[in-house]
């Protein structure tokens, strides 16, 4: 995992000096609201429904054991016990004292972490795939870029006040696990035949309240000229992106107006001249930043089969195990190794994502135990332990059992991604946490839910779509309708390559109809799949018509109302 | 002008007088007022041919400002010719968030090779000196509001840098530039 060196370490404190310095001068007035807002953003500090929120970065996702134990210790200090990993590869607490921002900034800059552009119409956390250096399908590990990205995007002069934000995301094995698509700036790595690092470059993709995919803008850019490519990218959205809208301001609406060729012949005309001026990263880059993404001292282990970890275990755990096994452990490159998600998203207890400071410190101390110290965020709200022996995983299995996490659902219906929603979100015009509760209380038999396979929930609790139901496979959407929460339900979403935005089925939903409405859904599915056949390639096989029709069949909303 | 903070590349901060005004015309017909007067860029593109604007700009009065909205991409020429008669050129921020005059800096001193002063006029906060001053900006018009004194402290926040800039490159290249120097 990458360590701060010298000039990393006195940024992040330098930067929490001037931010406790701007907060002082807030309190003193001397500073407006209005002025003071786009700083504590590109902090990472939001001004929520009850408090201010603090946004904390996880670059690419990587964390170390250490830096869980101080967000576990911020929880418990500072906030009230608990903290959110998001969809960004973020944590966020939701009840800080702006006076006590700047201790935090400073605890965290102890341990390496900070909360720089979080937020703000700047280039936000660099995400990657949380598998990074340990999938079986990697062409190469994206780590030394995604670190490379993070410095160089840090503070970064010309683009800190941007039309709007800014998400950049990499990706470099056959599975897309990082949304690509879906980013404002989607970076694909690969090797040439001759073993050279190259990029490609997607542009214009977000959710939002205009969900758009990105299209390829660029092939073939060598890793060096990254920096300038994309100081001339962001500098033709910075110049021409639009301002006077802040609905109309992303990428995505640039590129489409302009088309993606013109959009791409205006970056080239561009990154013709940034590349005299910006020097490029070097070898010596490279290596400065790679060599903390080196292999750990693996040992050489036997290949061990499921059959085999089972004997193990006692007659009445081995179906349990298994399911675990089977959804939640994941292939190593190495032999003898596995990489294990921990399931943050217990049937109907806490919200997705969300981890108590106990929880945390627990898992600080499986990664010490199981996986040389490291962690990893996941898009869809869970922790990974990557490095897991394969000996190793009826113990770890039976550990995280006993904290909760141990949960046999991943991609499977219960595993919703959902934003903060209405409980804590000013944003928000509806609840997403009580619905994702709901679900998962409705759906909570695993048998059930393994027989159905992989469903992906996402809800949302306004348009904004932080909880991205537009690429759920099942999107739930959370609108205002004089004064009353409705959820409105969209079908044949997806991420990943085949990434999809889903359609609206129709008129929006009563909260407490939603579980009913899911499990028509599945019902219909369940019914009409091929053998072997997933949700999502049933959805698109059939059309929404039948799942429409299904969906709608019993109509609360109409007997509410007297008309049925 | 009060509130002017002048930091030339390679020197330090420093609070400064200047006699030169900042210029907004009501009206498009209005002549520019006497004495050394920044103007608007779009004014200069409607009467650069007025034999007294002209004259006055040869007497080394007339400086431009360009707006958020202007391209100085499209007016490359015009620029190359203001090299030798433009004492300096500005960039107005209508509000201190609209970050289009970063660019526009950067893009004078890098594909214009403008080499003279950069003025920041307009919504110019004391919270974003540092970065206006690494995009090609060395002279800043602080909003009458602002703290001068803290103002100048500003520059100093940061040691280290991640990105090349018109200022001063990365860090990491400024170590790597040295240990190649004593190697």
């Amino acid at each position: 995992m990458y360590r701060y060196d010298e000039i990393d370490q006195s940024l992040v404190q330098e930067r929490s000096a001037q931010f406790a310095e701007q907060v002082v001068r807030r309190l003193k007035h001397q500073l407006s609201e209005d002025e003071f807002k786009p700083l504590r953003l590109q902090n990472g500090l939001y001004l929520q429904r009850h408090a201010y929120m603090l946004r904390v970065a996880i670059p690419y996702g990587m964390l170390s054991s250490a830096q869980l134990r101080t967000l576990a210790k911020i929880a418990k200090y500072y906030d009230r016990g608990y903290g959110h990993f998001t969809t960004r590869q973020n944590i966020q607490f939701n009840w800080i004292d702006l006076e006590e921002a700047p201790l935090i900034l400073e605890e965290l800059a102890a341990v390496q972490m900070h909360a720089i552009q979080t937020s703000g119409n700047c280039i936000r956390n660099i995400t990657s795939d949380p598998f990074a250096g340990v999938a079986a399908d990697e062409y190469i590990d994206p780590r030394p870029i995604c670190e490379l990205l993070r410095q160089w995007s840090t503070l970064h002069p010309e683009f800190a006040f941007l039309p709007r934000k800014f998400k950049i995301a990499v990706n470099s094995a056959v599975e897309d696990r990082t949304v690509l698509l879906c980013h404002d700036v989607g970076i694909e790595l690969k090797r040439s035949d001759q073993g050279v690092l190259l990029a490609n470059i997607y542009a214009g993709g977000g959710m939002g309240r205009t969900p758009m995919l990105s299209e390829l803008i660029k092939t073939d850019v060598p890793w060096q000229d990254l920096p300038a490519y994309l100081t001339a990218l962001l500098r033709v959205y910075n110049r021409h992106g639009r301002r006077d809208n802040i609905y109309k301001a992303r990428i995505k609406i640039l590129v489409k107006a302009l088309g993606v060729n013109e959009f791409a012949k205006q970056v080239e005309e561009e990154w013709a001249h940034t590349q005299t001026t910006y020097a490029a990263w070097t070898d010596a880059d490279w290596q400065r930043v790679a060599q903390h993404f080196t292999k750990p001292p693996y040992k050489k282990l036997p290949a061990l089969s499921q059959e085999q970890l089972i004997q193990e275990l006692q007659p009445n755990e081995r179906v349990g195990f298994v399911r675990w096994f089977e959804r939640n452990v994941r292939e190593h490159q190495v032999v003898g190794y596995s990489s294990v998600v921990l399931s943050l998203k217990p049937h109907g207890t806490q919200a997705p994502g969300d981890a108590t400071a106990e929880q945390m410190n627990a898992i600080a101390e499986l990664a010490d135990r199981y996986s040389f110290g490291e962690l990893r965020v996941t898009h869809e709200q869970n922790l990974v332990l990557a490095d897991v022996e394969s000996t190793q995983l009826v113990a770890l299995w039976q550990e995280a059992k006993r904290l909760g996490l141990a949960l046999s659902n991943i991609g499977l219906l219960t595993d919703i991604i959902a934003c903060p929603g209405g409980d804590f979100c000013s944003l928000a015009n509806a609840k997403s946490i009580p619905i994702a509760k709901a679900i998962q209380e409705r759906f909570d038999h695993l048998d059930y839910l393994h027989d159905v396979g992989d469903v992906s929930i996402n809800i949302s609790g306004c348009i904004n779509s932080c909880g991205h139901h537009h690429v759920g496979n099942i999107g739930i959407l959370g609108v205002d309708k004089d004064g009353e929460e409705w959820f409105q339900v969209t079908l044949g979403g997806a991420q990943g390559h085949e990434a999809a935005i889903g359609k609206v089925i129709g008129r929006a939903f009563l909260a407490e109809e939603i579980p009913a409405v899911i499990d028509r859904l599945i019902k219909t599915y369940v019914n009409e799949r091929y053998d072997g056949e997933r949700f999502i390639q049933t959805v698109w096989r059939l059309g929404l018509e039948p799942f429409k029709q299904a969906a709608y069949a019993h109509d609360a909303k109409a007997e509410k109302e007297g008309v049925a | 002008m009060s509130g002017l903070i002048r930091f030339l590349r390679t020197q330090q901060p420093t609070l400064t007088q200047t006699d030169w005004q900042i210029w907004q015309p009501q009206d498009n017909e209005a002549n520019v007022p006497a004495g050394k007067h920044i103007i608007p860029f779009q004014y200069w593109l409607t009467h650069r041919n007025n034999q007294q604007l002209l004259e006055r700009a040869v007497a080394g009065e007339i400086g431009m400002w360009f707006a958020a909205t202007d391209d100085v991409i499209d007016h490359k020429q015009l620029i190359h010719a203001g090299q030798k008669l433009w004492p300096m050129v500005a960039v107005h921020f209508p509000i201190f968030r609209d970050g289009r005059g970063y660019s526009t800096a950067a893009l004078l001193r890098e594909r214009l090779a403008w080499t003279g002063p950069v003025w920041a006029i307009g919504d110019v906060l004391i919270d974003q000196l540092d970065q206006l001053a690494r995009v090609g900006f060395d002279h800043f018009v602080l909003r009458a509001d602002q703290d001068r004194e803290l103002g100048l402290r500003k520059f100093e926040q940061f040691s280290v840098r991640m990105q090349d800039s018109w200022r001063y490159p990365r860090t990491l290249n400024s170590i790597h530039q040295a240990e190649a120097l004593t190697a």
